[in-house]
């Protein structure tokens, strides 16, 4: 069980901090899915300006993820938070590390549309741009998803996030599956194919950690630990 | 240790007092975490719907805990809620007051003893049962006296035994190293936390099944409450304890097993481990987090 958030405690500085620790969260989040769709449309559009904006951020996302534990460091230490209080604090330092990697995957994918705009061959890339903007789409909702379900302490929206995994990983398997097709065809475009592969697998990645972020949700709202437990029920978007 | 099934939410709500018969020390078994996994706790005294009234105010409403043999139970609660109303139940202090009354019954094992029975002595209750108060309130005599007075109640009289229990009890407190030297000075000269630890030798001495312990801090600086929560912790290895406190971490730190009470009622009782991080009831997590009021 988990107290309303926006039932107050009598001590009114600890709401404050924990009121904080969220909107700087779910702050941190907002930008991070930014970087994720950004780093995916430089890359189709194979487009300089777009990819140097996402490897800008990436600092600022790093610096983030450093505020953000801190705030949650204090706030253990300061207000002795329990319960539902102790696992937000807890939940949101691990969060942030989630973030912090999809933001790291981002900035891989950022660095080779640099390299598609300064003239590497387009081929792999354009044979499956289809996958790239499906997955870059899925994966942005299940992290927009997992951020609002942690904004409004919504276990069931969690629940969701993470059924949709299994969605993402096919994407990824038919994706790679039409990249060797093109390989065997094709084989003078291999380093551009494998950096191809590794772009698909980071959204993959991606996937995996909007379901962490979702799995540590469901623990601050009722204290169910999900890690290493099979998502059930259905994917409702 | 013993694994059963029980119903996950009766265990944890509503502990099955009725324990199994059979064994000295009586079990009951109660779930852990969100698993079905259950522990198995023995039984130093099952409270069974006990009500107490002063007059007509009902004081106590159904209480139904199991207190584990040897270890620490903690009762949290707002002011008023009635955990110390329920701590002194166990060693008769109401009987003190004109017009009080229980219902229900404290049945101490292993010899089944109803504490709160109608026929039982209270004083044959607080032989056995020790209570350490919110205030130091040595007698103003002697250190050695202090220890001594209740052996000496109990027909102890020789000399050489009376001094081995005193130092035994002392050691047992963890205040014969600041106190060896000055046995014979007043009580009254020691410092505060010192006072509180020569109370707890004081109930130790007489070897109390359980120990009973009012706020036994809250007029103590950080380094002796710590020093007092470092004894409560090693004494569970000898005797059963039951510790009403108003501070949370207190009760996080030196419990083995905490109930939450409110308004005379038993709101939920589990391992303090659950309570502090996964509470089942929106009152106790309101309670505990600071929501409450």
């Amino acid at each position: 069980m988990h107290s309303d958030p926006m039932e107050g405690h009598t001590a009114k500085a600890f709401d404050g901090a924990l009121t904080q620790l969220r909107l700087h969260t779910v702050g941190m989040g907002g930008l991070v899915i930014d970087q994720v769709s950004t780093a995916v449309r430089a890359l189709l559009d194979a487009d300089a300006a777009l990819a140097q904006t996402v490897l800008s951020r990436e600092l600022q996302v790093n610096e983030m993820e450093r505020a953000v534990d801190r705030e949650a460091f204090e706030l253990i230490a300061l207000h002795q938070p329990v319960a539902g209080d102790l696992r937000m604090a807890t939940a949101v330092s691990r969060i942030t590390v989630e973030l912090e990697r999809v933001g790291d995957e981002s900035k891989k994918i950022a660095r080779f549309a640099s390299r598609m705009a300064s003239g590497e061959p387009q081929g792999p890339v354009r044979a499956v741009a289809r996958y790239l903007q499906h997955m870059a789409e899925l994966t942005s909702g299940m992290l927009r998803d997992a951020v609002r379900a942690l904004d409004e302490s919504d276990s069931d929206l969690a629940d969701q996030v993470r059924a949709r995994d299994s969605e993402l990983d096919a994407e990824f398997a038919a994706a790679l599956r039409q990249l060797l097709t093109l390989a065997m065809q094709d084989q003078r475009n291999l380093g551009v194919t494998i950096d191809t592969v590794f772009a698909l697998k980071g959204l993959e990645r991606i996937g995996d950690h909007a379901k962490n972020i979702a799995e540590q949700v469901v623990f601050i709202a009722s204290g169910r630990d999900m890690r290493h437990k099979k998502a059930v029920g259905r994917a409702s978007a | 240790m013993e694994t059963a099934v029980a119903n996950e939410d009766a265990a944890r709500n509503a502990p099955n007092s009725t324990p199994q018969s059979g064994s000295a020390t009586p079990r009951v078994s109660i779930a852990v975490d969100d698993t079905r996994k259950v522990r198995t706790l023995n039984v130093k005294a099952a409270v069974d719907n006990l009500s107490f009234y002063y007059g007509q105010h009902r004081a106590l409403k159904n209480l139904t805990i199991p207190i584990a043999e040897r270890q620490v139970t903690a009762l949290i609660g707002p002011s008023g809620c009635g955990k110390s109303t329920f701590l002194r139940c166990f060693n008769r202090m109401h009987d003190l007051q004109p017009d009080t009354r229980y219902e229900g019954s404290i049945t101490l094992h292993p010899d089944n003893l109803n504490l709160v029975g109608a026929g039982v002595d209270p004083i044959e209750v607080r032989m056995r049962i020790g209570m350490v108060f919110q205030k130091p309130n040595p007698f103003p005599k002697s250190v050695f006296e202090n220890v001594a007075y209740g052996l000496r109640l109990r027909g102890l009289r020789n000399r050489a035994t009376l001094a081995e229990e005193v130092e035994k009890a002392l050691r047992g407190s963890a205040l014969w190293d600041e106190v060896k030297d000055r046995l014979q000075d007043s009580a009254l000269a020691l410092s505060g936390g010192q006072m509180q630890r020569l109370c707890i030798a004081r109930a130790l001495a007489t070897t109390p099944e359980i120990l009973l312990f009012d706020e036994p801090t809250s007029a103590l600086d950080p380094i002796a409450t710590a020093k007092i929560e470092e004894l409560i912790s090693t004494l569970r290895d000898q005797v059963t304890v039951l510790i009403v406190t108003h501070n949370m971490q207190q009760a996080a730190r030196v419990s083995d097993y905490t109930a939450f009470m409110y308004l005379g009622e038993l709101i939920e009782f589990d391992e303090a481990a659950k309570i502090f991080t996964n509470p089942a009831k929106k009152a106790t997590e309101d309670y505990i987090t600071g929501r409450y009021g």
